[in-house]
């Protein structure tokens, strides 16, 4: 009798072991729960708040006025980078007149006499996410993640903002813009400026 | 008895064991582990890392682990045997690596990547890389446009187990990708290397004969390809696009061998890696476990404010 209640304990202990030691699980729950970054939505946020860093950047008149006074002090006071090197970007907003309409870009003069060319083709790069000082390097540990939030703003930017502008700027029209430009601290040139557009207004 | 039995079982055991951390008082040893030393990139890399090392009052030594998983575990176990306090490392392979770094990891030793990267975010107390993928793009751009958006052309990869290869290779195709005009009619790896960058440039030329743009994954292919594209007569007729800003391919670029090539900063990396083991003996310990240095493109319009592996 004994023995046998020894066996029934035993058994127990066996099947509890046994039970409590193999789980199963769907494979497509399992993939789920491996949460892997989504740089679609991550970038579509990050476009979101681009207005609200638009609305307080500086003029890019003034910013050339105070690169040419202060070469450190407007880099470090406006410039931002995810990389450690002499390229910074800086978010940027102004109007200018259409001087040019080129295959890939058109040519801007503003009021304070500086040219700029607005990418209407090759918006690719990082210039709009690390102008926009929203994305911070130690939030990520795969720098593919970071790669990918670039191409996907810049996606969002290729459809959304260039094509209704492409379709109606004229030579002459007057524009309201926003967007990234790229200086590079040790080989500074302030004739080329190329702009990553974030928004194009056509004011006439 | 029992008494004296410890005791002689504890002096034996402390005179077992191994000299870990022997230091006798001399300065720190920093190892610097280089995935190859037969590549000038690399040596130049190496050189930099245990160059600022000594600057900052340590003793440093090159271990080459000749592209080979197995030689660069050696490395590792020397140097953790020797009592090298910190590692400076450029791996041989994204995952292959990674084991070596957690031995070093397990032994006390931190391990900071330079240039390349292994697949753990755990291992490695830092890894310092280019931004490989950002000046691909801006490669891509510019073969787009040399190429007037259209033509063959073959991209030469370098190893396929490094993470640098796909980088580069999709921040060229996130571009060029774009453009149907554009048809790449091979893609073959040359493990970085010159020489198979030749052969491979020689026997795509016998199936494709009609290519007018090579993107390679560094500049020693491109080298390479630019070797067999002249013996071939096709120097002028294709446009050669490599990596890396090596001294071939600055003088490539101003001898118009080579089109474009992006310079990376070696110096950069493996000064931050040796600065980093400085922060790390004083205690610091709040590293990002990934830092990217800013790669630019060169070109034959710009050719002048560049030098070999950096800026003028």
């Amino acid at each position: 009798m004994k023995k046998g209640i020894k066996y029934t304990v035993w058994a127990v202990v066996v099947v509890l072991l046994a039970f409590n030691s193999i789980y199963f699980k769907k494979l497509s729950e399992v993939k789920a729960s491996d949460k892997k970054f989504d740089a679609v939505a991550y970038a579509k946020g990050l476009y979101a708040k681009l207005p609200s860093v638009t609305e307080k950047a500086i003029t890019l008149d003034q910013l050339v006025n105070e690169v040419n006074a202060d070469k450190a002090k407007a880099f470090s006071d406006y410039g931002h980078a995810l990389a450690i090197g002499s390229t910074r970007f800086f978010m940027v907003k102004g109007s200018g007149v259409v001087k040019e309409i080129n295959e890939s870009d058109v040519l801007l003069s503003t009021a304070g006499g500086n040219d700029v060319s607005v990418a209407t083709e090759f918006v690719f790069g990082n210039a709009v996410r690390d102008a926009s000082g929203q994305v911070n390097l130690n939030d990520f540990t795969n720098t593919v993640d970071l790669s990918n939030i670039s191409s996907e703003v810049d996606k969002i930017i290729r459809a959304q903002v260039l094509p209704a502008f492409k379709a109606a700027v004229k030579k002459g029209d007057k524009v309201d813009f926003t967007g990234a430009i790229e200086l590079n601290q040790e080989h500074l040139n302030l004739g080329e400026v190329e702009l990553m557009p974030v928004s194009l207004n056509i004011t006439k | 008895m029992r008494r004296t039995t410890i005791i002689l079982l504890l002096l034996s055991l402390v005179a077992c064991k191994p000299k870990t951390g022997a230091n006798s008082g001399g300065p720190k040893k920093v190892a610097v582990i280089v995935s190859t030393l037969n590549n000038p990139w690399f040596v130049f890399l190496a050189q930099t890392a245990a160059a600022q090392a000594k600057s900052l009052g340590y003793e440093a030594k090159i271990f080459d682990s000749q592209n080979n998983t197995a030689t660069e575990t050696d490395n590792f176990e020397n140097a953790i045997a020797s009592g090298y306090k910190a590692i400076l490392f450029n791996p041989t392979d994204a995952n292959g690596s990674v084991v070596n770094v957690n031995k070093a990891k397990a032994a006390g030793v931190p391990v900071f990547c330079m240039d390349r990267e292994v697949n753990s975010t755990t291992g490695p107390t830092s890894q310092i890389l280019s931004d490989s993928y950002s000046g691909c793009v801006d490669l891509g751009k510019y073969f787009v446009q040399q190429m007037h958006k259209k033509g063959k052309y073959v991209e030469i990869l370098g190893i396929v187990a490094d993470n640098n290869t796909w980088n580069r290779s999709k921040g060229f195709h996130s571009v060029v990708d774009y453009y149907p005009g554009l048809e790449m009619v091979a893609q073959q790896s040359a493990d970085f290397d010159r020489n198979k960058g030749m052969e491979v440039m020689e026997s795509i030329l016998q199936a494709h004969p009609d290519i007018t743009g090579v993107f390679c994954g560094n500049d020693a292919m491109a080298m390479g390809a630019y070797q067999a594209l002249a013996a071939a007569g096709k120097a002028n007729k294709v446009k050669v696009i490599g990596f890396d800003g090596s001294e071939d391919a600055i003088q490539g670029i101003k001898d118009g061998k080579v089109s474009a090539t992006c310079m990376q900063f070696p110096k950069v990396m493996a000064q931050t890696a040796a600065n980093y083991a400085d922060d790390y003996f004083k205690g610091k310990r709040d590293f990002p476990k990934k830092i990217q240095v800013g790669v630019e493109m060169v070109t034959g319009k710009n050719i002048n404010d560049y030098i070999a592996y950096g800026k003028k």
